[in-house]
Parts: structure tokens; C-alpha cells; sequence
């Protein structure tokens, strides 16, 4: 883990970039959400790196997005979500669903039951990991719209 | 049916221009709702503006019903009680639609707007959703597909393969959302044509093809209904929360069908 592979944290403000023009973002939020996304993505990695598991950084990371993005949604008198769900977009598991999906493509092909504990195991291991991670997403950016009243 | 359901009765607004007839205030008020539910907003938003909307046009009580499927409102007027239901599928998402809606409604509550004026806004909202054209919606979603195999710890060739092969296959979704293909074929036939052109090309000129390929198809990974489920869940919204659930699990079914014929094809 040395200091250069920091700066790939940038690499999650073209990914938030790409799902707000989808989404269809007033162009004025597009920056602010760009620097949320790092900044929610670096959050995760910190936490991590401290020593804590992926669903809890996500978890974490996502209730840092969905604050910051409630609290500035208010200054600027935009919905929210504008800025929280594009930057929560590269905190999504997209590895460990890809492992899962490969590991069920592996079941297909073995002959008998012998060989497909392996592949078995991997996939529940991974399915159930990327649906936490997921879980931990939605509520970490549901959290602050329920726990605030709207307007 | 029950979504949230929810009435109240409601202090008159004192705008000098308020609307007479309950059926025409009815239609704006699902006319606002429709466009909140249709582009992304939770349950708790549409029912929210549809009750607010109906409030600042002078409505003296306003009971509102938000499914999945319909929206329904019912108002009481100088004594006249009406109730009006139509369908509203859920589509796409549009924060420039959530956004304006909200404003008109802020705009019509502080009085700066009457009726008429509320009414050809939620009409240019409807006319003219998109800020970005197609191909450039293609290209940064291709360009987040890129930077997502970067964040995953692909190369640069793997970042670029990428961005090809995902700019190509949002292209194809947007194409197939605009002939109202189902979410399930368009996202089988999508996540098909990304995963192939990315696994083709990163075997050939890349060391990490695995993270390319993992990222190709995370464009089509339905993040707004997730979220929206997940709010529906929490503030109590079992059932509309239920069908969003429900609608991302079709969705991601698809994304498994199309990534494992192209998988077929690359090994």
C-alpha cells in the first residue's frame, strides 16, 4: 500500500461523473458531486486501511455522503439525492458480484456434485458479501433523509 | 393498494388566484405527482408534493394515495369533495424533473406563480426532460465504467477497453429504453454486448481483463430504485418498497443472464 496508489481515489469522480449525466443532474451539481465521490471513497479506504471490514467502511462512508449531500442539497436548494446517489455510485461491489456471478457460471460446468463445493461456497461468500455492501449503502444514504424532516 | 395514504386538514393559503373546480385541481395535483413518481422520487417525496400542490391551490382537505402503479388524490374545495386515480408506471430517472417540480411547487406556495403558470411549467418539465444528448450520455457513462475498472486495479488498457465497451452498450440501452423494451430484455441484451466487447478486447491488450470485464456492466446496476427501496422500507412503505426491490432483483437477474453468455463466448 505505498502513497501513489492514493491518487487512484480520483478514478471515483469520472465513475459518480458518468451516473449524474445519466441521471440527468442540473450541470451546475455535477462538480460537487464528483468531489463527494472521492471524498466518500477515500473515506472507505481510510477505514480500511485502519483495520476496519468493507461493510462497516461502506457504511460509514455512505452516512458521510448522505450528511454532506442533505446538508448541502439544503444550501443550495437542490434535492438531496442529486448529490448522494451519484456519489454513492462507486461504492457500489461491482468485484465481488462479478466473483459470485463466475463462480455460479462455474457450477454449470462441472460433471458431478464432487467438484462443486469450491464453486458453491464462493458464490454464497460473495453474493452475501455484495449484498451487505449494498444493505450498508442504501441505509448509509437513506439514513440522514429520514432521520431530517423534509421542508 | 396502500402506499401511504395519508390526510390532512390543511390552513387555507391566502394567494389571490386559486382554482374553482376540484376536478382541475385534482389534475394538477397528479399531474405534479406523476412527474415526482415517474423520475425517481420515494413514496414519502410524491406523497409530500402531491399534498403541498394541493394545499397551495386552495384544496381544504387532501388525502393522497402513491403505489406503485397508480397515484390517487382526493380533495375537498368550498364544501365539493372529488377523488381522481390514474396510472403511473414507474420510468427512468430525472433529477432535472424532481428538482423543477419541487421549485414550482416552492414557487406556487410562495405565491410568485399562479395556476396557469404552474401548469406550463410541469408541461416544459414533461416536454423537454434532458440537459445531455444520447451519444454524450454514452461516453461519460463509458467513462465511469472506465474509471470503475481503475478504482478495481485494472491498467490503463483495461480503463480504455472499458470505456468502449460500456459507452457502446449504454448507448443500446438508451436506444432500447426509448422503444419501451422490459427492463429484463434490455438488460440481458445490454450487459451481453458490454461484457463481450469488453472481454474480447482486454484478453487481446490487457494484463487485468477481469476488472475490465466486472466493470463493463455496472451501468446497468438499477442504484436509484435500490435506494428508493431501502427509504420506502425504512419509513414505512412495506409494499411500494417491496416492488422496487422486486424490480432491481429482475434487473440484476438480467445483468447475471447477459454477463454469463458473454463469459461463454470470452473463456
Amino acid at each position: 500500500m505505498n502513497a501513489a496508489s492514493w491518487w487512484l481515489e480520483l478514478w471515483a469522480a469520472p465513475a459518480a461523473l458518468g451516473f449524474a449525466v445519466l441521471f440527468n443532474v442540473p450541470p451546475r451539481t455535477l462538480l460537487p458531486a464528483c468531489l463527494l465521490a472521492i471524498a466518500g471513497h477515500t473515506a472507505r479506504r481510510a477505514m480500511m486501511v485502519a483495520g476496519s471490514d468493507i461493510v462497516l467502511a461502506t457504511l460509514v462512508a455512505a452516512l458521510l455522503i448522505g450528511v454532506a449531500a442533505g446538508w448541502w442539497g439544503r444550501r443550495t436548494r437542490q434535492v438531496s439525492e442529486v448529490y448522494s446517489v451519484c456519489a454513492a455510485i462507486p461504492l457500489v461491489p461491482g468485484v465481488s458480484m462479478y466473483k459470485a456471478a463466475q463462480a455460479l457460471l462455474g457450477i454449470a460446468s462441472v460433471e458431478t456434485s464432487v467438484g462443486g463445493e469450491a464453486f458453491l461456497l464462493d458464490a454464497g461468500v460473495y453474493a452475501v458479501k455484495a449484498v451487505m455492501i449494498m444493505l450498508a449503502l442504501a441505509i448509509g444514504i437513506a439514513a440522514p433523509m429520514l432521520l431530517w424532516p423534509r421542508r | 393498494m396502500r402506499g401511504n395514504a395519508g390526510g390532512e386538514r390543511l390552513p387555507r393559503m391566502s394567494c389571490m388566484k386559486s382554482v374553482r373546480d376540484p376536478t382541475h385541481l385534482c389534475r394538477l395535483v397528479l399531474a405534479a405527482g406523476t412527474l415526482v413518481h415517474q423520475s425517481g422520487g420515494d413514496t414519502a417525496r410524491t406523497a409530500k408534493i402531491m399534498s403541498r400542490t394541493a394545499r397551495a391551490l386552495g384544496a381544504d382537505t387532501v388525502h393522497t394515495i402513491v403505489s406503485s402503479l397508480n397515484l390517487g388524490v382526493t380533495v375537498e374545495l368550498n364544501g365539493r369533495q372529488r377523488t381522481v386515480f390514474h396510472k403511473a408506471p414507474h420510468m427512468g430517472v430525472n433529477f432535472r424533473t424532481l428538482t423543477g417540480v419541487g421549485r414550482a411547487v416552492n414557487a406556487l406556495e410562495a405565491c410568485r406563480i399562479g395556476p396557469g403558470a404552474f401548469e406550463s411549467l410541469l408541461d416544459d418539465l414533461r416536454s423537454r426532460p434532458n440537459y445531455y444528448p444520447r451519444w454524450l450520455t454514452a461516453l461519460t457513462v463509458g467513462l465511469a465504467c472506465g474509471g470503475f475498472a481503475a478504482l478495481f486495479g485494472g491498467d490503463l488498457a483495461a480503463v480504455l477497453v472499458t470505456l468502449l465497451g460500456s459507452g457502446i452498450g449504454s448507448w443500446v440501452r438508451l436506444w432500447m429504453a426509448a422503444r419501451h423494451y422490459k427492463p429484463f430484455i434490455f438488460a440481458t441484451v445490454t450487459a451481453a454486448i458490454a461484457a463481450l466487447v469488453v472481454g474480447l478486447l482486454a484478453k487481446q491488450f490487457s494484463y487485468t481483463p477481469e476488472p475490465a470485464i466486472a466493470a463493463s456492466v455496472l451501468f446497468l446496476i438499477p442504484g436509484v430504485p435500490l435506494i428508493n427501496a431501502m427509504a420506502d422500507m425504512l419509513s414505512g412503505n412495506y409494499l411500494n418498497g417491496g416492488v422496487r426491490l422486486t424490480m432491481s432483483a429482475v434487473i440484476i437477474a438480467g445483468i447475471g443472464v447477459g454477463v454469463s453468455l458473454a463469459l461463454r463466448v470470452v473463456h
